[in-house]
């Protein structure tokens, strides 16, 4: 009895606390809200540590949180703050902390810190030596007006550097009253010394769509590769891919997709990108094809092509935020798919290149759903997937 | 005719309200809403968001509009959960529409029971000419699109 009492004490006074996600969920599946509720920012990322350990980065109120799994996400270390100063965080949707290894072994993580004004933002990276603590975050661009620098990628490279790019409107804001300047712009920043600091940021294209996540990948030289979202004349939200230079500055940038979808409008829903070792570039992406919405898959041009190879839709009418990864012959895409109950989480894999997929059912939930990811760990894919319901979900692929 | 208002109302009535006025939606709130829309007068559903520069021209010229057609009826959703900022960009745009956010239902459920077919693109605009006819668009709507599909002008 003595022990109920605590037990019942708590149980009067469970409605004054903070609802956790499941419960939050749980209530809702019962009976319409009674009132407005946070929703908690899903937005998340991934990576193994060479050692086997999963590390995964999350946003906790005014912190970018760094938590472990040694057993493939079956139990999850304490969070470890990474900037131990809280300050804004975005974490929804297409803009997620990002997670990477530097070659000296350094953890990475990257933020878009939102500032005061509408649509601002301050691309910020910290990097622990250890694993233990985080040095201080730093703004990897100079740039300190308070607009757009936004939906960063983090792309480690070869030699210790570091690329971070970003969607950035300084070129919108000087464009003002001077006419009209497509959509905001793609730049970037390099660190040689594995993100302890940014060389001054370069513009590697001008017209880059507002808001969709950009995707990196190494080439075959190991030079970076970018893929986002562009806007080519009048309002032609295709694709748009650049090589960079081993500076960061662009080396060739190439329209990568023809779908044409001509809309003033923010998608929310940026592409995903590899390069197999024939140096064939695999891309998924979202467009509005002939009135019809959907993700799609094709190999991308080279050089003076105009054309995608093999492009083909992906999933039914309700895909969404493919990702897609290459484990030496093995192409994998992973998408979210609402079919009317529940979010499915569902892959198609290759064994030959792209030309041929084995469709996958990998998990479902019931409640809300981060983008999926799918990383990589000796020789085998997983797809790491935030739920509302069940958090942090890690489902090895066949 | 009648049903549907009265369906209507009833959603209105049992959906929590905040302070600032947005009502939250849930997927049966937001699919009886839908079906309920465009009864008896040209109406228009706009999906926006705080962070959708192209939704601010929408609502703009939808604002403008009410105000010159005195039968057309506003409907705005947020597409997300509602923050600090909705009730104040609603305001400065003047908007006479009936306020809506997403709530705490899984988003992914609210935006399928709003149309299956939208893939959550921003602006997202329903257009009803409360005869039955209805046309959906993605993307910034021109004044003349808008009223001819409402029905507010003749069509050419």
């Amino acid at each position: 009895m003595t022990a109920l009492r605590p037990f019942l004490l708590a149980s009067l006074f469970a409605f004054l606390l903070p609802l956790t996600p499941a419960q939050a969920a749980d209530e809702h599946a019962q009976h319409a809200p009674k009132t407005m509720k946070k929703r908690i920012e899903l937005g998340s990322a991934a990576v193994f540590a060479p050692d086997g350990t999963l590390l995964a980065v999350s946003k906790q109120d005014e912190h970018v949180v760094l938590q472990r799994s040694a057993d493939q996400g079956a139990t999850w270390s304490e969070p470890l703050k990474v900037n131990a100063q809280p300050e804004a965080i975005s974490a929804d949707g297409e803009n997620r902390p990002k997670i990477a290894l530097s070659s000296d072994g350094g953890i990475l993580v990257s933020w878009t810190r939102p500032l005061g004004k509408p649509y601002s933002g301050a691309i910020r990276l910290a990097r622990s030596d250890d694993g233990s603590s985080f040095a201080p975050p730093l703004t990897v661009h100079r740039d300190t007006a308070e607009i757009t620098h936004r939906f960063e990628t983090l792309q480690t490279l070869p030699d210790n550097r570091v690329l971070v790019a970003w969607i950035d409107k300084r070129d919108l804001e000087a464009a003002k009253g001077k006419g009209n300047y497509r959509g905001a712009a793609i730049y970037s920043a390099l660190s040689t010394d594995g993100g302890r600091s940014f060389l001054p940021e370069r513009k590697v294209a001008d017209h880059s769509c507002e808001c969709c996540r950009i995707a990196s990948a190494l080439d075959t030289d190991g030079a970076p590769l970018l893929l986002w979202r562009h806007v080519y004349a009048p309002n032609e939200r295709d694709h748009a891919l650049a090589r960079l230079k081993p500076d960061g500055s662009a080396d060739s940038v190439q329209r990568a997709t023809y779908d044409r979808w001509r809309v003033d409008a923010c998608p929310h829903h940026g592409p995903s990108l590899v390069v197999d070792a024939q140096g064939l570039r695999h891309a998924v992406w979202f467009n509005v094809k002939e009135g019809e919405g959907r993700v799609f898959y094709g190999r991308l041009p080279r050089g003076n092509e105009s054309h995608v190879d093999g492009q083909r839709s992906i999933g039914g009418p309700r895909a969404a935020h493919a990702d897609l990864a290459l484990n030496d012959d093995q192409l994998a895409i992973v998408w979210s798919e609402f079919d009317g109950e529940k979010t499915r989480l569902d892959a198609l894999v290759s064994r030959d290149n792209g030309r041929n997929f084995e469709p996958l059912s990998l998990a479902s939930t019931e409640g809300a759903a981060d983008q999926p990811r799918l990383i990589q760990h000796r020789q085998k894919l997983y797809a790491f997937w935030r739920t509302e319901k069940e958090g942090f979900r890690l489902i090895p692929l066949p | 005719m009648i049903r549907p208002l009265l369906m209507l109302c009833a959603v209105l009535l049992a959906a929590p309200v905040s302070a600032s006025g947005l009502t939250a939606l849930d997927r049966n709130a937001a699919r009886q809403l839908m079906d309920g829309a465009g009864q008896g007068q040209p109406t228009i559903v706009a999906l926006w968001s705080v962070e959708c520069t192209h939704c601010k021209k929408n609502l703009q010229l939808f604002s403008t509009l009410a105000r010159q057609h005195k039968n057309l009826r506003l409907i705005s959703i947020a597409a997300e959960p509602e923050g600090a900022e909705h009730a104040r960009i609603l305001d400065r745009h003047a908007m006479p529409a009936a306020r809506y956010a997403y709530g705490s239902d899984a988003p992914e459920a609210v935006a399928y029971a709003i149309d299956p077919n939208w893939s959550g693109e921003l602006p997202r605009s329903y257009l009803f000419d409360g005869k039955g006819g209805k046309q959906k668009h993605s993307g910034v709507l021109s004044r003349q699109q808008v009223e001819q599909e409402t029905g507010l002008a003749p069509r050419r």
